[in-house]
């Protein structure tokens, strides 16, 4: 994943609400560019870069949680964290696979099979984590997600 | 690990100042945890300062143009730490998954004392460096 975005007119000196503004609107920005091929187990990357990308949001939401309508902002906030913890699911096994793939090589002979039958059954939860995760990339939900963050954004710019 | 929440912030007043607050925050949170995340076998109290270093570099990321090059210096060091005690997590994670497979028990053991060290290293080389004190120095300029 690339470093994070610089934010066009970022100033120190300027009201915190306003900053809050410019800050989250790019980085909700990131997550929806980095929502194609998630869910494609055979290029990871993909959903890294946008599980990094949700939890730079996240993290901009909680740092300036204080500047938003706080009804708005705690249900924007609960739908970014369950995008992230379906995310993380996915990721847990991605990177265990990952591990354990290669540590299969070099494993000894008596003892293979078993390293078998973990990943096997760790691509089951990958496949199951993926099932999950779906719905969240759904483009309808997706849309509705950036929305809600983009009003969240417009009240403070208000 | 709930985080702590930060008193005085205003919408209104310029981000510094409210940036200040945060930062200060999250990294009493970070130092406030280090004492018990350096024994060995205290996963619970690593995995926590995991999620410190985690939180404090994210508010880094957004805010330490505000706070010169001793903010950016954290950051970096924040980073660092966060890889290094994720890695430690993701052998405590994975090592119930081994069963029987003594030979990958053997593996994350190993890999799991020596990423130790290596946090261990990190930590207190950060702090004889002074990262933490410069920061809080910034903080305050």
């Amino acid at each position: 994943m690339a470093r994070a975005r610089e934010v066009p007119g970022f100033d120190c000196e300027e009201p915190f609400a306003a900053a809050a503004a410019r800050v989250v609107r790019v980085r909700a920005g990131e997550v929806f560019e980095h929502s194609e091929g998630v869910l494609d187990i055979d290029e990871i990357d993909h959903l890294h870069d946008m599980r990094v990308a949700t939890r730079r949001l996240r993290a901009a939401l909680e740092v300036f949680g204080d500047c938003f309508p706080r009804k708005r902002f705690r249900k924007a906030l609960k739908k970014v964290k369950a995008l992230a913890d379906a995310l993380g699911e996915r990721r847990d096994r991605d990177v265990e696979i990952e591990f354990l793939s290669e540590f299969a090589e070099a494993a000894p002979e008596a003892e293979r099979p078993a390293v078998a039958a973990r990943i096997k059954s760790l691509r089951e939860e990958q496949r199951q984590a993926n099932e999950d995760l779906a719905p969240y990339l759904e483009e309808k939900r997706l849309g509705k997600l950036r929305r809600r963050l983009e009003k969240l954004v417009e009240e403070v710019e208000r | 690990m709930k985080a702590r929440r930060v008193e005085g912030l205003d919408r209104d007043v310029p981000l510094r100042p409210n940036a200040a607050r945060i930062v200060a925050t999250r990294l009493a949170e970070l130092l406030a945890l280090s004492g018990a995340a350096l024994d060995p076998e205290a996963a619970r109290a690593q995995h926590d300062l995991r999620i410190a270093a985690k939180r404090l570099r994210y508010v880094l990321e957004i805010t330490e143009s505000c706070f010169g090059a001793e903010a950016e210096t954290a950051r970096k060091a924040a980073k660092q730490l966060q890889g290094v005690l994720g890695e430690i997590h993701d052998c405590d994670v994975m090592l119930p998954g081994a069963g029987e497979i003594e030979s990958l028990q053997t593996l994350l053991r190993t890999r799991r004392e020596l990423l130790f060290q290596r946090f261990r290293e990190l930590w207190l080389a950060e702090s004889d460096r002074g990262t933490w004190s410069a920061l809080e120095h910034a903080l305050q300029a």
